[in-house]
């Protein structure tokens, strides 16, 4: 198979590598940039006497003997290596307790990330197939169909589909492009002849069963879970009352690990309040709650004290605040496993997206940590064609990977949760390359740009370390398939297959909070409004939200165990207390 | 011990620019603390601390890069550098519009009817560090692209001390046999590969072998640049002793790369590291390609490397030597100094003269 470039040729970043000068804030040394590293002129002078020193304090520490610098290695643990001038102080503060004080550096400025590191179209690892002229041919008539879609010639796009079929036939469709591409050719008859417009199919039930046999097909949502509870491991260090926001509970895969971290915690384990959101049950089950329960078996069982709330919502931007009941003096931790793009709308659409208003409001809790895993993909473009080459790159990379996890595994199991784990993947794809407005889900974009977004919505970046990085190797290790990769890019950890990021992971927390815990501001005490949220007028909450908002701040509180429940698409659910 | 190093870094700063040993510098210290005493190498905070860039299908000063699957028995990837591609517009009935095209079928289109080069590359690193998508190789070989309107491959081996001799030379000659395979990097009337082999540090000393080992196979090579090529041997040598930690590098990280990569037991008169000492192969009448071999005159190893050039000597070889006096490691990393430039202009009419 030939290479698989990524992307559309638009939107080149032009220059930005220049030998002399790169487009980067003024000041920062063009140079050091091009080699990854982010240093200021003005401070390359004390960065070299810091370097010294550094040196200086290495060999001291060595004992005079053999070079050992194995503490600085095992032990310390490292963050943002592009940032030199940091990561030189924080070497040197693991050496030298007394230290006189870091280079002065004052943080970028604002979009200077953007400028050294935008996303680039990046070029997906090719396949030396046997069928590879076949398989070029498919590429190409996927693109030529896809424009002739864009350009609104049905005929043409319908005969290049006719000639796709064929080639399927003559092409291996077990691996490689010929697998993906059979699901693409599906998506686009689909898009072509569908009357309707095909929303994802499927009820949530079943949705759950494709992710959970996605999360044991591949490392992608273990590394998710993984990195997001280190990261708010961490940022629950000397916190005794801690709350868990999950937006999309699914079967709770994520938090035995936690709560098992956290019994064990030097010191002993906090109080562990988890709210699940997730999709109400059709059937009269309540899904959350028995999900809830497991769980609260598991922490009584490590000693953990932990209280479940599950929060049944269709769409995240139905949640309101005050469903979570965030107490005061709580540690917030507000966790997102690729539900964030869900929120956003088609770039040229104008007006605010629902995106703002979540943001906003998580903003408001003050969490002590937000994590943001997303893919790692430009799938909100506007233009088909982009949309649909970028997505083509993006699944042929992640079924490949699939494909050497099947080809290694020798369970039968592995191999079924292989192929459901495609199916997976293929609503995604359908809904990508078919939907179109309101009806699209699936609007991925890169971290570069979710960088942004929170940064605009007033958070800033909890960079994850070199410990987080080196579980997430180690983790990789016990999947068979050399091909994968951690990186770490500005703080952010990504994980890919043959060099082409496919998921980010990163963490933010609220730039105003301070380090010690601070009383949740009294405009976010909503028990008052609690004996009027039963009703159906959600437009009556949000004006209720509003005034206290507005209000005075010196509202009573009133802490209110509500165990009412409510029939519109919001609701809450019973708290489940374990221990 | 803390005294000298006070003397070192005045030394070392005053022939370098400052940014460079701000980075080389770095590089040493990071280094330092991922060699563990026992041979051992700290691989996840290497990776975790190593700068890496994406490949860019967009060019970018006209060159763009994609990475490749050579091998997929040892994942052996290869970032390919190439200068901008011309559209291909033979087809208008069925060919996609020029954004399409210049996506993908062009990506691996000849770059010119008139025979270019193609530049193998293997990046450095000691055998153990770095990749082929490090940020200052990506920088270098995307330079070389303009400097010699050349295909450049830069090849992800596998690194030491978890794959010793011989994978890194193994995958540097599947690199060379896939390029030969490969129509669209075949040039000129009579379609030929004018392939170079080059590199710096280790990856000068596996161009040497790959080069080498492709006598045998009958593949023809234009020429060979090798950049502070990494060599060694058992013997202390003058250079060794009087440059030992004073720019940069120490003997005792040199001894640690060398046990790290050489088969257990060996010593360093192994002939990958020695190639022209005891236990080395007479290259007399063998059709080894042309040589550029650069030294910097600061390198505490070039003793080793004069060696190796007066061994091609010694063996008829056509070898061109550019010894930079002044030079240091890694002067070639950043374009602010006369012996980058020059060597550049070097290496430029080195390739055009014999492509």
């Amino acid at each position: 198979m030939g290479p698989y470039p990524c992307g559309s040729a638009a939107g080149g970043w032009e220059g930005v590598r220049s030998e002399a000068q790169c487009t980067a804030a003024p000041d920062i040394d063009g140079l050091l940039a091009g080699a990854g590293y982010r240093v200021r002129s003005s401070d390359l002078c004390q960065v070299a006497q810091r370097l010294e020193r550094l040196e200086s304090a290495m060999v001291y520490n060595s004992g005079g003997g053999h070079a050992d610098y194995d503490h600085l290695a095992s032990d310390a643990v490292h963050y943002n290596p592009s940032d030199l001038a940091s990561w030189v102080d924080s070497m040197l503060s693991e050496l030298t307790p007394a230290d006189p004080g870091p280079v002065r550096h004052a943080p970028a400025p604002d979009g200077w990330v953007d400028q050294i590191y935008p996303q680039p179209q990046r070029a997906v690892a090719a396949r030396m197939e046997e069928e590879e002229d076949s398989g070029i041919r498919l590429v190409h008539l996927l693109m030529s169909s896809a424009e002739a879609i864009q350009r609104g010639d049905a005929a043409l796009s319908g005969s290049l589909i006719d000639e796709m079929r064929l080639l399927l036939t003559r092409v291996n469709t077990g691996f490689g492009i010929g697998k993906v591409a059979g699901y693409f050719v599906d998506a686009l008859t689909r898009r072509l002849y569908s009357v309707s417009s095909p929303a994802a199919s499927g009820s949530p039930a079943e949705y759950e069963i494709l992710y959970h046999h996605f999360y044991e097909a591949s490392p992608y949502l273990k590394f998710a879970h993984f990195t997001a509870n280190q990261a708010i491991l961490e940022a629950f260090d000397g916190h005794d009352r801690v709350h868990v926001i999950d937006f999309s509970l699914m079967h709770g895969l994520q938090w035995p690990a936690l709560i098992q971290a956290l019994a064990l915690r030097p010191g002993g384990p906090p109080s562990l309040r988890l709210t699940g959101i997730g999709p109400p049950s059709p059937d009269g089950r309540d899904s959350l709650r028995e999900i809830g329960v497991r769980l609260a078996e598991l922490a009584r069982s490590v000693r953990v004290q932990f209280a479940f709330r599950g929060v049944a919502a269709n769409r995240l931007d139905d949640v309101r605040p005050w469903m979570l009941q965030v107490a005061p003096g709580e540690a917030v931790a507000v966790n997102s496993v690729m539900q964030l793009h869900r929120l956003l709308t088609d770039p040229d659409s104008p007006g605010p997206a629902p995106i703002d208003s979540v943001l906003s409001w998580i903003h408001g809790l003050r969490p002590k940590i937000v994590t943001v895993v997303e893919q790692e993909a430009d799938h909100n473009k506007t233009g088909f064609l982009d949309r649909f080459t970028e997505a083509l790159f993006y699944y042929s990379t992640m079924f490949d990977s699939l494909e050497a996890g099947r080809a290694n595994g020798s369970a039968v199991q592995q191999q079924q949760a292989t192929a459901v784990a495609e199916v997976y993947l293929q609503r995604e794809i359908r809904d990508i390359v078919c939907c179109e407005g309101p009806d699209r889900a699936e609007r991925h974009e890169p971290l570069v740009r979710w960088r942004a977004r929170m940064g605009q919505a007033g958070f800033k970046p909890v960079h994850l370390g070199s410990n987080a990085f080196k579980q997430a190797s180690m983790l990789l290790t016990l999947f068979s398939g050399e091909g994968y990769c951690v990186e770490e890019v500005d703080g952010c950890l990504t994980l890919g297959w043959h060099s082409r990021p496919l998921i980010a992971a990163s963490a933010w927390r609220a730039d105003d909070l301070e380090d010690n815990a601070r009383p949740v501001p009294d405009n976010f005490i909503f028990s008052s409004i609690s004996s009027t949220s039963n009703t159906n007028d959600s437009n009556n909450n949000n004006n209720n939200n509003n005034n206290i908002i507005n209000g005075n701040g010196s509202m009573l509180r009133r802490n209110s165990n509500n165990n009412s429940r409510s029939s519109d698409s919001s609701s809450q659910q019973e708290s489940i207390h374990g221990m | 011990m803390a005294g000298s190093n006070e003397v070192n870094a005045n030394e070392s700063k005053m022939v370098v620019p400052l940014n460079t040993w701000v980075l080389i510098s770095n590089f040493k210290l990071a280094y330092n603390m991922l060699r563990r005493p026992d041979g051992t190498f700290n691989r996840h905070l290497a990776e975790f601390l190593d700068r890496k860039v994406q490949a860019n299908a967009t060019p970018v000063n006209g060159v763009l890069s994609f990475d490749q699957l050579i091998d997929r028995s040892t994942n052996l990837l290869v970032r390919i550098y190439r200068p901008t591609p011309i559209l291909d517009t033979e087809d208008p009935q069925t060919s996609p519009s020029p954004a399409t095209s210049s996506i993908f079928s062009s990506l691996i289109s000849c770059p010119s009817p008139d025979p270019f080069p193609v530049i193998i590359f293997f990046h450095g690193g000691s055998f153990a560090h770095s990749s082929a998508n490090t940020a200052i190789y990506d920088s270098l070989c995307r330079r070389f692209v303009s400097l010699c309107n050349a295909v450049v491959v830069s090849v992800n081996y596998r690194r030491s001390p978890e794959y010793r001799y011989p994978c890194a030379y193994d995958d540097g000659f599947t690199a060379l046999k896939w390029a030969c395979a490969q129509p669209w990097l075949h040039s000129g009337k009579d379609s030929k590969l004018r392939v170079f082999l080059s590199g710096d540090s280790s990856g000068g000393n596996i161009a040497h072998h790959v080069a080498a080992q492709a006598i045998e196979s009958g593949i023809t090579i234009s020429g060979n640049i090798l950049l502070n090529p990494m060599f060694g041997g058992q013997a202390r040598t003058e250079s060794e002793e009087r440059l030992d930690g004073k720019y940069f590098v120490t003997l005792q990280d040199r001894d640690w790369y060398w046990k790290a990569f050489l088969p257990e037991g060996a010593d360093r008169d192994h002939p990958a590291s020695n190639p022209f000492g005891p236990n080395g192969i007479d290259l007399r009448g063998l059709p080894y390609p042309k040589s550029l071999v650069v030294i910097a005159g600061l390198d505490l190893i070039q003793d080793w490397q004069l060696a190796f050039v007066e061994g091609l000597k010694k063996a008829d070889q056509d070898v061109k030597l550019v010894y930079r006096e002044q030079a240091t490691i890694g002067f070639y990393l950043l374009p602010n100094t006369d012996h980058f430039h020059e060597v550049m202009e070097e290496i430029k009419c080195f390739v055009s003269s014999n492509c």
